[in-house]
């Protein structure tokens, strides 16, 4: 079986593990629903999502903030039985699951599937409400971390987490330099119809697929010296970015399809969509794609044109950009968008240099 | 042959109320190695001594009267160890532990001397050690290499659900009454605290079963009057990983059967 975690992790088989797995197979099967039995973790695409992406629990959070911890949790333990509205991440993780459907039923015996985490800083008295909310949609999340307030990046790790998403963008920030795939979900001003049978993923290209190395370049020099210089390295790939890896975990996936004849109806599509020319530094892009060996369904070339009304004809799951001006501009049209916060971008709004206060080390 | 000797160093607790903790002898202090003066070198549950204690500092600041703290009792658990009783106290007290007495017994009569001293939960880094005192009834837990980098600020209790039962550890009717009236009174000391910033934390990990499993088991804990701070559902995951990062300092297994049914 192909590993979907990153080569140089590589677990021993312990035998204590296999009992473990072995026990957990036995309790899954012998449950009188047919829920499916998560993945073993090795093998799967790991996403976690904190608990804030998954439900909507904005009146909670005012609670949290105005009136503190004690306040909050003896609100959520008094709704118990309410479940939460869906939050930006919900439609995704439906669309992970319909995938995991379509490959059960193609490979009845790969643990190669998407295995969801519930992984969130709530203290676990809160947990009693979440599992609530999960059994009321019926969501396949079967495993979380409810840390009590300790940070997630430590469980992130042990997971081998492909891709995490959260609503706060200290612990998004840490897990990407820790060389975990993060971003910062936002919710959408208004409604946007999703698929329901095919993930629609969407990517900027610098600074999330691939370095911001190009990007630096426009910011310090401009726009012609970033033409000429993507034309003279257009042979060179770029160094990968932070999102690489998650697009590589879904092309093996997707060619899962392909080898059984499925690829006009592959439930899996992902799109780059960025303001790079076709012309002048396209090019680069695509053949460094290439040369690591991943494909991208649709390569969508802005020349700079604003992002948010192609994005509303795309309809992705979820968008992934580096620059909140790209963010917002999706956001405002009803595109659910997701953070990435690396690299040059973030000391820049809108092209301008933002002035940082020196910061206390 | 036992002997009990109290440290007269260390204000002794009220025996009605408070939580005997009895660790072994090995764990505190490492027997062959020497710390100097005649004293033993710190062992691998320094760190989980130190947690202890900061448990009944905390709950003394909340209530200068407060009984229900936990009391340590350091014992030997064979002959050997027995014969170092001076030195067992007196790196004892060169250290400032809160120990109040010290229980001096051999392999064939520890475990009567932990039934004569109330104890409620006895800790060891010894395999056969733990499991027989658990036969007899009595809460036990093992303390292994991982125990020494575990914080010392905080006191982490880890309840095992659903894990998988050995064989030669079937609970009995005894042991799990031990385990349910500590349990109990752990969910008591915590309520002493806030949600944040509390000496003790509870933990709560299933590792077979599913998300309903663990919400069950949630619940069950709940209505014992235990609050858990934090919850981890493996659902067949490897454990190994995760509890490299949950470092508790104990782990309360095999004695909740049946509690997320």
């Amino acid at each position: 079986m192909s590993e979907m975690k990153p080569s140089d992790v590589a677990a021993a088989e312990d035998s204590s593990e296999e009992k473990d797995w072995a026990a957990a197979k036995a309790a899954f099967d012998n449950l009188k629903s047919n829920k499916p039995r998560p993945p073993k973790p090795r093998f799967a695409v790991s996403i976690a999502v904190s608990s804030r992406t998954v439900f909507n629990m904005v009146a909670e959070r005012k609670i949290y903030e105005e009136e503190g911890v004690e306040k909050y949790v003896a609100f959520q333990v008094e709704h118990e039985n309410e479940p939460f509205r869906p939050g930006p991440a919900f439609p995704f993780v439906k669309a992970l699951m319909n995938v995991n459907s379509r490959l059960r039923e193609l490979y009845p015996d790969s643990e190669e599937l998407f295995d969801v985490i519930l992984m969130t800083n709530n203290p676990a008295q809160v947990g009693v409400r979440l599992i609530n909310s999960i059994n009321h949609y019926d969501l396949t999340i079967e495993r979380f971390c409810m840390t009590g307030g300790q940070s997630p990046i430590g469980y992130l790790e042990a997971y081998m987490t492909n891709l995490y998403l959260s609503k706060d963008s200290d612990k998004v920030t840490e897990a990407i330099e820790a060389g975990i795939a993060a971003a910062t979900m936002f919710m959408p001003e208004k409604e946007m119809e999703l698929s329901d049978t095919q993930l629609r993923v969407a990517f900027d290209g610098d600074a999330v697929l691939f370095s911001d190395e190009s990007e630096i370049i426009v910011k310090k020099h401009g726009l012609d010296t970033f033409f000429e210089h993507e034309k003279r390295y257009e042979n060179q790939p770029l160094a990968q970015g932070p999102l690489k890896c998650f697009l590589e975990a879904l092309g093996k996936l997707q060619r899962k399809f392909y080898s059984k004849n499925e690829r006009l109806n592959c439930p899996i599509r992902t799109f780059l969509v960025t303001a790079r020319s076709a012309a002048s530094s396209g090019a680069r892009v695509l053949k460094t794609l290439r040369s690591w060996g991943l494909e991208i369904d649709e390569a969508l070339f802005l020349a700079g044109a604003p992002k948010g009304p192609l994005l509303q004809k795309i309809r992705p799951h979820i968008f992934f950009d580096d620059q909140m001006f790209h963010i917002e501009g999706a956001k405002d049209l009803g595109t659910i968008a997701a953070h990435v916060p690396y690299g040059i971008g973030q000391k820049y709004h809108k092209g301008k240099l933002i002035e940082q206060p020196a910061k206390n080390e | 042959m036992v002997s009990t000797v109290q440290n007269t160093d260390v204000k002794q607790k009220e025996s009605d109320h408070a939580v005997v903790v009895a660790v072994a002898s090995r764990a505190v202090f490492e027997p062959e190695a020497q710390g100097g003066d005649n004293v033993y070198a710190e062992g691998v549950a320094f760190p989980l001594l130190q947690a202890l204690q900061k448990v009944n500092e905390r709950l003394l600041e909340e209530n200068s009267a407060e009984s229900l703290l936990f009391d340590i009792v350091l014992i030997t658990t064979d002959s050997q160890q027995q014969q170092q009783s001076s030195h067992l106290i007196s790196s004892t007290k060169h250290y400032g532990l809160e120990v109040s007495r010290f229980c001096f017994s051999t392999e064939e009569d520890f475990i009567e001397s932990l039934l004569q001293n109330n104890v409620q939960l006895f800790l060891s880094t010894d395999r056969n050690e733990v499991s027989q005192t658990s036969q007899k009834g009595v809460l036990s837990a093992l303390l292994d290499e991982y125990t020494t980098s575990c914080p010392s600020e905080q006191l982490r209790v880890l309840f095992c659900g659903d894990a998988v039962i050995r064989p030669d550890t079937n609970p009995t009717p005894a042991s799990r009454q031990a385990a349910q009236s500590f349990s109990a009174q752990l969910g008591k000391m915590r309520q002493r605290f806030g949600m944040s910033d509390s000496p003790l934390s509870i933990v709560l990990m299933t590792s077979c079963g599913g998300r309903d499993s663990c919400g069950g088991a949630l619940r069950t804990l709940r209505s014992l009057g235990i609050s858990v701070d934090e919850a981890y559902c493996l659902a067949g995951s490897p454990r190994g990983p995760i509890l490299s990062v949950l470092r508790p300092h104990f782990v309360l297994s095999d004695c909740f059967s049946g509690l997320e049914d």
